[in-house]
Formats: structure tokens, C-alpha cells, sequence
């Protein structure tokens, strides 16, 4: 055999090429990057040692072991013989990951998003998104805290810190968990499935009808107040409750929505959900809710009434989202408002990306009582100054996860709006997590 | 002819890794995953749905009282991602972003303990009476304090058993 390189020539038979590949194969398997070559008795004798190290370990193990006890272990492939049973601890091993671990009891994750967005009638821009620093702690086997600071951008360009959450959460079993302090609100499915962190959620914003208080939106998506949550004995229909009871939001339009330190009267806002997650149907949520609160707004009382509905199926693939709320404004003199939303939002996962299709509804009546105080809303273009009146309308996009930790979003959105111009927009987000 | 005689050692020797790779030890195609908790867990069934629920924090407590502490081989290994495939319909990144959502939504759940090793997972189930875990059948000899649960009814040597890699 001949074989050249550069010019020069090299005759090697074909034996001594064969015995080389075989030798480079083995060596390379054998020891994955050997700085310096050993010889067969030296691999032995590091070998003896790591035996003899070895059994010297389960010595040591053997000694510090008690009880006699034979396990049997039902589904062995092989039979085992005797052993001693390690004796069980009273305390379980149930810390995390060491993920993102700041002490030795907090964990923090930060989410952020930036990206762009041009409508019709709004001048084209980049824009920060937020930057949502998570925090839990597990103070104890059953109590642990939540915490959440989120900086956002404001419709004057200037960027505000915001206590989104702070939870303490008491969690007794499957069937009762507590929570009490500033909390987002369990009107909806998407308010608790999401929450603020815009990598978790399929698409560059929430839907319309969830648009958060403080943002311009109308349902009560934040409360400072009591939560208790858990399951209903229910055996494959999975049954779960919810009941909520808080401050509710202040209308005035000069305040914060969410009453953080004064409740503006006595009375509070009550909240009650049921929900299941069936056995059969892995992944199917259905469940409702219904809120009451009364409203203390520039002029007579209010009192409220929300209930909504939701129809979901997710997992791994297939993402499924359908929402309905009916809000209920009544005054003292017998004069009602009344207010109808929905979504429907549909999402599919090819590998890393993601398609999806989303259609919302909203209309709320012109002499609403109550929404005529609402703020403009940073979520949809700037042009809409309240959410009195209709609005509807699809947005198309795609998902693109290129990293475990960070996705593109593209999004196209087209909305009708009564009395208004249609409005065309393309939103491009990039959300991450770390 | 000649050039083609001329790789002939070559291609020997590729042949020859190839079949060297094959022969390594690795997952075996349909070897059963064996379900252990511990020896003084009085469970002796489980159904998928149960494992599921048990893994992805849904039940955080046995019968008994203890807290559920289930317990996982690191990322990477065969037997985990036919586990979390077959047992929750997930890929370990949909699990990561699972535990993420659960725990950003205010939910009191704790993802498994990844340990470094059939025979840590062993260890850990061993040594916590809540915990769970799983691992290859043939990693399965050997185990003390810790006991083998079937699966709908089944046990991971027999016919119809439906975890496997």
C-alpha cells in the first residue's frame, strides 16, 4: 500500500494498517483521553487499587448498618441475596435542584423580554418589555414563600419597580393550602396558568380580557388578600376548589388598582372556582368561577359580579385555550351594565416551533358605570383609551424556541374596534428565562 | 481496482469499530424500568396515571402521610427519558419547563432529586421513606431497604409490562 501526504511517499502493508485501526479503536474506547500511555501492569495495578479503596468503602457502610431485614423485591431479574436494610430517615430528601440557588433555601429565577411592534396608527419602536425577577424560598416542609419584582416599561418611557407577589403559602396537604398576601387572582385560567413571565406563555401578549389592572386591563387579575385552594376528594374526576377573598380593585383613576394597604370599605371581594382535571383525559382542564365584589367609584356604588368559564387541554404538543367571562355591573338605582368576553386560542409544537392562532372578543357597553374609569391600556395600540366598546379580531404567530431558555415570537394581529379605524400590527418578542 | 484494494485495511478497521461501539455496554432496547420505593412504603401498585401525578408534584403525599420525594437519575441517562416519555408524556426540557410554571403559578411542588446514579437513586429511596424512584431492571439486583411496585397490576418482569426503554 501506498499512501502520500505532501509529497512524501510511505509504503505501509496492509497487516500493519489493519493492526493499527484495530489498536487506535481500542485504545480511544478503553481510556477516553489518556495523557501519557500505561503499560498493561500498570492499568492493573491502578485497578487493584480502586478495588481495594472500594472494598474498604463497603466495609465502612457494612459497620455503620443495622437490622437484619431481607427486602423482596417483587419484579427482580435476577435473585438477590441478603442484605441489610439502610434504615429509614424520618425527614425526606425533598430539596430541589441546586438551580439558580442564591442561599441555601432561596431560589431565584429572572425573566425578561424585549422586542418591537408597529401598528397602524402608532409610530413603529423597540420596546423593553419587563424583567420579572422570581424568588421562592421552602421555609419549612410545609410553609414556603413567594416573591416576585417586575420592572416595566411605562407609557412615559420611564421604568417602574412593581411587588407583583408576595406570598406566604402554607401548604397542609393535597386537599388544603393557604395563601395570604399580594397575589394574582384566580378569575380565569390564564391569569394563574401565566402569570407575568412572557417566556411561559405561547404568545408575545395575554389575551385582551386578561390584561392586567394596572395596565389598563378590567378584570380583577391582582388582590391583596387570603387564597385557599386544593382538591375535593373526587377519585378520577380530579376535582379541585378555590376560594378567594381580598381588598378588590380600587376604580378611582388617580390610584393603584390593586388596594396594597387600605381597602377603600369594608367590604370584600369574594372569590369561589371549581375545577377538574380528569384521570382519562390527561392534560383536559374545565372549570369556572365566580367573583363578587362591591365597588366603591367616583359616584354611587357598584356592585360586581364575574363569572368566567374555561375549557382547556395542554401538553407537550398541543396547546388548546378557550376562555369566556361575563361581567355583571348593577347600581343602586337597578341599572345594569353588562359585559361579554372570549378567546380562543390554538397552538401546535413542531420540534422548536410553534404555531399559533388566536381569536379574542370583547364589548363592553358605552355607559358602562365602571369602566369609564379605566386607564389606556399599554398592552394594544395606544390610540384605545378604555376598554368601553367592542373589540375583536385574530392574531396569527409562530413560536420559536431556539434555546431551551429563550424564544423568538413573531406575531401579526388585526383588530376591529367600534367607532374606530382597524388596526393592523406585527409584534416580534424575544423572551427568555435564566 | 487497485485504489479499492488499497482502502480494504481501512474499511477493516472501520468495521472493526463499529462493531467495537456495538458491543458496549448500553440501554437495551425494551429492558424493563423498574419503579422502587421504599421498603416501608406499604404501596405495593401504582397506576401510570398515579406515577404521573406522584413525579410531577400532583400528589405530594402518600396514604400515609409521608411527603412524596421522588427521586431521578440525571438528565441523559436512556431509562429517564423513556420514563418521563411513557410516564408523562414529556422531554426533560418540557419537564424543566414545567416545574418552572408550576412553581412561578404559586403551586407548592418540588421537582424530583436528580442524583448521579441507578445506584444513588437506590440509596436516596432506600433512605427516605416518602421517596420514589426508578431505575433499569438489570441495575435493579442488589438494592436494599428498597422494594419493586408494579404497575397496573403488572410486575416489570412480565408480559404487558408498559414501561419500557
Amino acid at each position: 500500500m501506498q499512501t502520500g501526504f505532501a509529497g512524501l511517499t510511505v509504503r505501509v502493508s496492509p497487516a500493519i494498517c489493519f493492526a493499527l485501526c484495530v489498536l487506535l479503536t481500542l485504545s480511544a474506547h478503553a481510556q477516553q483521553s489518556p495523557s501519557t500511555p500505561m503499560t498493561a501492569d500498570e492499568v492493573n495495578r491502578q485497578l487493584l487499587q480502586r478495588v481495594i479503596d472500594l472494598e474498604a468503602k463497603v466495609k465502612q457502610l457494612e459497620e455503620k448498618q443495622t437490622g437484619p431485614a431481607v427486602i423482596p423485591l417483587a419484579a427482580a431479574a435476577t435473585p438477590v441475596a441478603p442484605a441489610p436494610v439502610v434504615p429509614a430517615l424520618e425527614t425526606p430528601e425533598v430539596e430541589p435542584p441546586t438551580v439558580n440557588e442564591v442561599a441555601p433555601r432561596l431560589k431565584l429565577v429572572v425573566f425578561g423580554d424585549v422586542g418591537a411592534q408597529g401598528y397602524t396608527h402608532v409610530p413603529d419602536t423597540f420596546e423593553f418589555g419587563s424583567l420579572d425577577l422570581f424568588m421562592r424560598a421552602r421555609l419549612s416542609e410545609k410553609v414556603s414563600v413567594l416573591g416576585e419584582v417586575l420592572f416595566t416599561a411605562e407609557s412615559d418611557n420611564s421604568i417602574s419597580a412593581d411587588v407583583e407577589r408576595l406570598l406566604l403559602i402554607y401548604r397542609q396537604s393535597d386537599y388544603f393550602t393557604a395563601s395570604i398576601g399580594r397575589m394574582h387572582t384566580w378569575v380565569g385560567y390564564y391569569n394563574t396558568a401565566f402569570n407575568k413571565g412572557e417566556f411561559l406563555e405561547t404568545t408575545t401578549d395575554r389575551p385582551f380580557m386578561y390584561a392586567f389592572d394596572d395596565e389598563g386591563g378590567v378584570l380583577p387579575m391582582q388582590d391583596v388578600g387570603v387564597n385557599v385552594t386544593g382538591k375535593i376528594p373526587s377519585g378520577k374526576l380530579g376535582l379541585n376548589y378555590v376560594i378567594e377573598a381580598g381588598n378588590g380593585r380600587d376604580w378611582y383613576p388617580s390610584d393603584e388598582p390593586a388596594q396594597n394597604n387600605q381597602d377603600r370599605n369594608n367590604s370584600k371581594a369574594i372569590n369561589g372556582g371549581l375545577f377538574m382535571r380528569p384521570d382519562r383525559f390527561s392534560g383536559l382542564q374545565l372549570g369556572f368561577s365566580i367573583r363578587h365584589d362591591n365597588l366603591t367609584v367616583p359616584g354611587p356604588a357598584v356592585g360586581e359580579t364575574i363569572v368566567t368559564a374555561h375549557a382547556v387541554f395542554v401538553n407537550s404538543t398541543w396547546e388548546i385555550l378557550n376562555e369566556a367571562a361575563f361581567v355583571r355591573h348593577s347600581e343602586a338605582t337597578g341599572e345594569l351594565a353588562e359585559t361579554s368576553a372570549f378567546y380562543t386560542q390554538f397552538s401546535r409544537r413542531f420540534r422548536a416551533y410553534r404555531p399559533y392562532f388566536r381569536y379574542q372578543y370583547f364589548n363592553a357597553p358605552s355607559d358602562d358605570p365602571v369602566y369609564i374609569n379605566a386607564s389606556s391600556n399599554t398592552d394594544v395600540p395606544l390610540n384605545i383609551t378604555s376598554f368601553v366598546g367592542r373589540f375583536n379580531g385574530p392574531s396569527v404567530g409562530l413560536r420559536w424556541d431556539f434555546t431551551e431558555h429563550s424564544a423568538l415570537k413573531l406575531q401579526y394581529d388585526r383588530f376591529s374596534l367600534r367607532g374606530l379605524d382597524s388596526e393592523n400590527g406585527l409584534t416580534s418578542q424575544v423572551a427568555f428565562t435564566f | 481496482m487497485k485504489n479499492f484494494k488499497s482502502f480494504t485495511p481501512v474499511l477493516c478497521g472501520l468495521a472493526m469499530l463499529a462493531l467495537f461501539l456495538g458491543a458496549t455496554p448500553s440501554a437495551r432496547a425494551g429492558e424493563a424500568i423498574v419503579v422502587v420505593v421504599n421498603s416501608a412504603n406499604p404501596v405495593e401498585n401504582l397506576t401510570l396515571g398515579d406515577l404521573k401525578k406522584l413525579f410531577l408534584g400532583d400528589k405530594g403525599r402518600w396514604d400515609t402521610g409521608k411527603a412524596v420525594a421522588p427521586v431521578m437519575v440525571v438528565a441523559g441517562a436512556p431509562e429517564r427519558a423513556a420514563f418521563l416519555k411513557i410516564v408523562c408524556g414529556m422531554s426533560d426540557a418540557d419537564m424543566g419547563k414545567y416545574f418552572m410554571q408550576a412553581a412561578f403559578t404559586g403551586k407548592s411542588v418540588t421537582p424530583p432529586k436528580d442524583v448521579g446514579s441507578a445506584a444513588a437513586v437506590k440509596s436516596n429511596v432506600a433512605a427516605s421513606p416518602g421517596a420514589i424512584g426508578f431505575v433499569k431492571a438489570s441495575d435493579f439486583p442488589g438494592g436494599t431497604g428498597i422494594k419493586a411496585v408494579k404497575i397496573d397490576g403488572v410486575d416489570a418482569g412480565d408480559a404487558g409490562y408498559k414501561i419500557k426503554m
